[in-house]
């Protein structure tokens, strides 16, 4: 559900902004953060957010790009490289030292998705976008890490 | 053991999305059917959209509308600096042009008449109509204002003098630049009326006419404090002028 809101919000502050992709990837730091905080090590999770990934991306691409598949996969690579990242470190290892794990993994999600729409469509205009939404990503991505910590505090 | 399952089965979910991904990315730009698609899910969201949509264009407004208006505030603001600037710029030439034609006509007139019985209130000169001499003309002798023409016949003109205590005529203080009425007593005294008290006005400071008033042009110079007459209740001051000219004596006065 809460993944649901992120993705509407995100759809509202674009529209809000009049289209383009500016608006830092809400649902995808929602999701990374849901996959890094679980410990329980169930596989169901991580499946659940290969498929959500998959989901969130197809209508995303359904509502602002037109073609379904660009934010798809994007989102779908991300997910399965934070995973397998993720899954090289222990769950007694991850504490507060891992912020910078954390944070690339973060920045890895804001990275990627709207990449390739640019790489493939190519144009100055995308370049703009691209840059301007990797500046508005990193306020959301330090307030993720900041929560992430306190939560790791407060589990300990 | 399940750990190595677990891994084996995200990779076959993460390969299959990515394949499925692609798959859709290769086919759908060929397909009409993906155009209705996009429509649909356009529409749907269309209706939690719609506070977005008004708020956006309410900010568009508001945007709109404020750089309308700063462009208005700085017009007007615009204006009101050329307005001022030409009002400058006719007060100056009106009061050049009543310089110049007072410069350049200065004429003697004689007094014909000084009555007794209004001695201290107006006096009559030799010069009338013909001699282009109009209502509101100023009078001087030894330079000084002593009054202006109050009616005019064809070859003679009455003049109330500053003394009379009908005459008043806004001046002004040229070292405070007070405003001010100078008016006579009837006895032989100029006042100056209507000063604010505690403004500082010391004996000896010059008085001349001011820039209000249309036929008597500004500066003219009438005289000098003298003293202080009287301060009212209503906290303003009453001063005394010496006029510059010798209101006892005149037979000729120029205009």
């Amino acid at each position: 559900m809460t993944l649901v809101i992120l993705w509407l919000i995100q759809d509202l502050l674009t529209v809000f902004i009049g289209g383009g992709m500016q608006i830092p990837s809400l649902f995808m730091l929602g999701l990374v953060y849901r996959l890094l905080i679980d410990d329980s090590n169930d596989e169901g999770v991580n499946l659940w957010g290969i498929w959500s990934a998959f989901a969130g991306g197809i209508l995303w691409d359904l509502r602002w790009i037109g073609i379904p598949g660009f934010f798809t996969l994007g989102y779908v690579v991300v997910v399965l490289a934070v995973i397998q990242v993720w899954g090289i470190i222990p769950p007694q290892g991850r504490s507060s030292g891992t912020s910078l794990i954390v944070f690339i993994l973060m920045e890895i999600s804001q990275l990627i998705p709207p990449l390739l729409p640019v790489l493939i469509l190519g144009g100055s205009a995308g370049w703009r976008f691209f840059l301007m939404q990797q500046v508005y990503s990193l306020p959301a991505i330090l307030f993720c890490i900041y929560i992430y910590n306190r939560k790791v505090r407060n589990r300990k | 053991m399940d750990n190595t399952r677990n891994t084996a089965r995200e990779w076959v979910h993460g390969l299959t999305a990515l394949i499925l991904g692609l798959f859709l990315l290769g086919i759908s730009s060929g397909m009409g059917v993906m155009k209705s698609i996009v429509d649909l899910w356009g529409g749907i969201l269309s209706i939690p959209e719609y506070p977005a949509v008004i708020l956006r264009e309410m900010f568009i407004e508001w945007r709109s509308w404020s750089r309308d208006k700063n462009t208005l505030n700085d017009e007007v603001r615009r204006l009101r600096n050329e307005n001022a600037k030409l009002r400058l710029d006719l007060a100056k030439f009106n009061s050049e042009k009543m310089y110049a034609s007072s410069d350049s006509e200065i004429r003697t007139a004689r007094v014909t008449l000084r009555a007794p019985m209004s001695w201290w209130s107006e006096i009559r000169i030799d010069r009338g109509e013909q001699d282009k001499i109009t209502q509101g003309l100023p009078v001087f002798s030894n330079g000084y204002l002593i009054g202006r023409v109050s009616s005019v016949s064809l070859m003679s003109s009455w003049a109330e003098l500053i003394t009379s205590p009908s005459f008043m005529i806004p001046a002004v203080i040229e070292e405070t630049r007070e405003l001010g009425v100078v008016a006579g007593d009837g006895n032989g005294s100029v006042l100056l009326r209507y000063i604010p008290a505690g403004r500082g006005i010391k004996t000896g400071m010059k008085v001349s006419t001011a820039m209000i008033g249309e036929q008597v042009p500004p500066g003219l110079p009438i005289g000098q404090i003298a003293g202080e007459f009287s301060a009212g209740v209503d906290g303003y001051t009453t001063y005394r002028i010496e006029p510059g000219a010798d209101m006892s004596k005149f037979y000729t006065v120029s205009y």
